[in-house]
């Protein structure tokens, strides 16, 4: 420390300077709060805090996070500092940013913590440094560097606390552009992904409902998925499917999927045997692809004339053929695509009959279920303790249990079946006298079933309170206007994703043409059951029924698989 | 929850208070209590808080009271209004046609 204490006038914010320190501080904050271009600010006031301290050269480092490394931005003086790099705790700098605290060296020459290589590189005598660290809520960002006074004294205690000062607005608008940019930053990934993610549903199939042999689901466990399928008709009968995974997540794993999925799809509609299809996307993806991605992918073709189906993996799992309660294992014959031209991929040919063929991406065994993975194991007993359901019911009970056991990647089931009749299930049937004592345990036993079904709670409430207005119509105007009394009985089923209640009763017979809604805006009491029933329910239908009574029918489709899944 | 309608005289409010799941089976003895405190008092709020299920013939008795009010000038309004019975109300577009307070100190008025 130099002994040489400087006279107390020759310092800028000492004596009655204290007052212009004040006013420089409030010009500098409002420069800088005010500032449309940062940058040139920041030039503008790293010049302005040079003359006002009377310093021979200031600069300005900031902190690399990423690197720890600090780096000068912006320098006024005779020695052009711009691009120097320092690391954090390395000289005055350097300490300033590691102790986030003012360094005051006096005598620069004769201090430890000075890094004099500058001086010995230019010729420049570094005398006396002042150094501020840029400090924020969450640790300095920088630091605010003055060189020399012009006039030969060292700086001091009074130099000290203005530098701070002066750091801190230029700290604060530093670090709120930095928030702004991050933001539009964040904001610009958003709009890429929503539209990453819009393409990718895009480039699904839409959902067949006329009986067509294929079904599949893809639950992303990310906002944008790596997984896709496709399936087509070809001229002759014959229905192409895809089913792929692209190694990695994110935008690029996305941009692979999308080509990945039109090459494929491309290839497909020409109508080549599996293992050539898979040869050419693969020749073609090698070409294109470098950057250690690949493509992992199940093509095949379905007949249904001869119910007979061939295929050809691509690294992908073992499609899982069960029939008759057996499950037969039909492994990838060659490698993932992307990776090595020229490679031949084997294929399977299989008589599908009456059995089912599922496809599943990794995604599927690799579910978490209690410590370890659901494994190849887990997913056979799945597939079989839920056999019997009809294929839609089948995939949202498999994808239902698969989500309770929390999806750790994207998930994918292509199901190949011919469809069978699937009679309606019948969920329930009561028969009670048609009275309103009875209509609480009706209630509570169609909760119970609706729950059952997995209907979410506020749809469940919904249909009870239909079919109870239903039973209530029953009760006063079927059987009230006879003044008669009898049973009534009340049946749920479900046919696909169609649930379906059954209201029959054996009172004499009502016009239909005479049970209309009302018109809502007319606020009397009574009335209301019937405009429950119609906003409630999808369709409804009275009838006489044969044999003497009437009989009534609500229908209500659920949430199909796909919507509900892929949203 | 049982199904129970009771009425009580708090600062000059006629409060009747609902619970369980009204149905058919005793909408009539709801509406009957309605209208017996509307010609007991001023101002009557129906407690609904209480209250799992309602059906249209449980609405028609508060429509009636509603209406039956408004006709002689009292002052007639649903307290702590379940949401189950807010469900039905919406749907019969009469959640707005009610006047639905928090509770028992805003249903003075």
């Amino acid at each position: 420390m130099s002994a040489a204490a400087p006279a107390p006038a020759a310092s800028a914010a000492r004596g009655g300077d204290a007052e212009r320190g004040l006013s420089f501080l409030a010009d500098l904050s409002e420069a800088l709060a005010g500032s449309l271009d940062l940058a040139k600010t920041l030039d503008q006031s790293l010049t302005r805090i040079a003359e006002f301290m009377q310093a021979e050269a200031a600069s300005m480092f900031l902190l690399d996070a990423e690197r720890d490394l600090l780096e000068c931005k912006l320098c006024v003086g005779p020695v052009n500092l711009l691009g120097l790099r320092l690391a954090r705790g390395q000289g005055v700098v350097g300490r300033a940013v590691a102790e986030n605290a003012v360094q005051l060296v006096r005598d620069a020459q004769g201090d430890a913590r000075v890094h004099l290589r500058v001086d010995a590189e230019t010729g420049f005598v570094t005398r006396s440094i002042l150094c501020a660290p840029l400090s924020t809520a969450k640790g300095p960002i920088g630091v605010l560097e003055v060189i020399n006074r012009r006039d030969g004294s060292p700086f001091g205690d009074a130099d000290a606390r203005l530098l701070r000062a002066l750091a801190a607005p230029a700290a604060l608008a530093i670090s709120n552009a930095r928030l702004a940019r991050d933001q539009l930053e964040q904001q610009r990934l958003k709009r890429e992904f929503d539209l990453a993610r819009r393409l990718q549903k895009a480039l699904l199939p839409r959902r067949r409902r006329d009986g067509f042999p294929l079904l599949a689901v893809n639950v992303p466990a990310h906002e944008i998925s790596g997984d896709f399928y496709d399936y087509f008709e070809l001229p002759g009968g014959r229905i192409g499917f895809v089913v792929g995974d692209v190694s990695g997540k994110g935008l690029d794993a996305a941009l692979l999927m999308t080509r990945a999925a039109s090459l494929l799809r491309w290839a497909g509609k020409d109508g080549l045997a599996p293992g050539e299809w898979l040869r050419r996307v693969n020749d073609e993806l090698c070409e294109t692809t470098s950057d250690g991605r690949f493509v992992c992918a199940l093509v095949g073709f379905y007949d249904r004339s001869t119910r007979s189906a061939i295929l050809a993996g691509a690294g992908f799992p073992p499609a899982l053929l069960l029939r008759d309660g057996a499950i037969e294992e039909l492994p990838s014959e060659g490698p993932p695509l992307g990776i090595l031209p020229g490679v031949a991929f084997g294929e399977h040919a299989l008589e599908l009959g009456t059995g089912a063929l599922y496809a599943f991406s990794d995604g599927v065994t690799d579910v978490r279920s209690g410590d370890g993975r659901l494994g190849p194991d887990g997913v056979r007993s799945l597939l079989l303790r839920r056999a019997a359901l009809a294929p839609e019911r089948r995939l949202r009970a498999i994808v239902g249990e698969l989500k309770q056991l929390k999806l750790v990647d994207d998930t994918t089931l292509l199901l190949l079946e011919e469809p069978r009749p699937h009679a309606p299930e019948l969920v329930l049937q009561r028969r009670f006298p048609a009275r309103a004592e009875q209509l609480r345990e009706l209630r509570a036993a169609l909760r119970r079933s609706l729950d059952q079904l997995g209907v979410e709670p506020d749809l469940r409430d919904r249909l009870v309170l239909a079919v109870d207005e239903a039973c209530c119509n029953v009760i006063r105007h079927a059987y009230g206007a006879c003044g008669c009394s009898g049973d009534m009985v009340v049946t749920l089923s479900q046919h696909e994703d169609m649930l379906e209640f059954e209201l029959a009763d054996e009172a004499p017979p009502v016009d239909p043409a005479r049970v209309k809604p009302r018109d809502l805006s007319d606020c009397r009491p009574g009335g209301l059951g019937v405009n429950f029933i119609d906003a409630l329910m999808d369709d409804w239908q009275l009838a006489p029924r044969a044999g003497g009574g009437n009989v009534l029918r609500m229908r209500k489709r659920y949430l199909p698989l796909q919507e509900e899944e892929t949203e | 929850m049982s199904n129970e309608v009771t009425t009580q005289t708090l600062d000059g409010l006629e409060v009747v208070r609902l619970s369980g799941e009204v149905d058919l089976s005793w909408s009539q003895q709801v509406r009957r209590a309605i209208l017996d405190a509307l010609e007991r008092a001023g101002a009557v709020g129906v407690e609904l808080s209480q209250v799992s299920y309602i059906d249209s013939s449980g609405i028609a008795a508060l429509v009636e009271g509603f209406q039956t009010a408004r006709g002689n000038g009292r002052r007639f309004v649903l307290v702590a209004v379940s949401k189950a019975v807010l469900a039905v109300l919406q749907l019969a577009r009469l959640d707005r046609v009610f006047v639905l307070v928090d509770d028992l100190d805003a249903a003075r008025g």
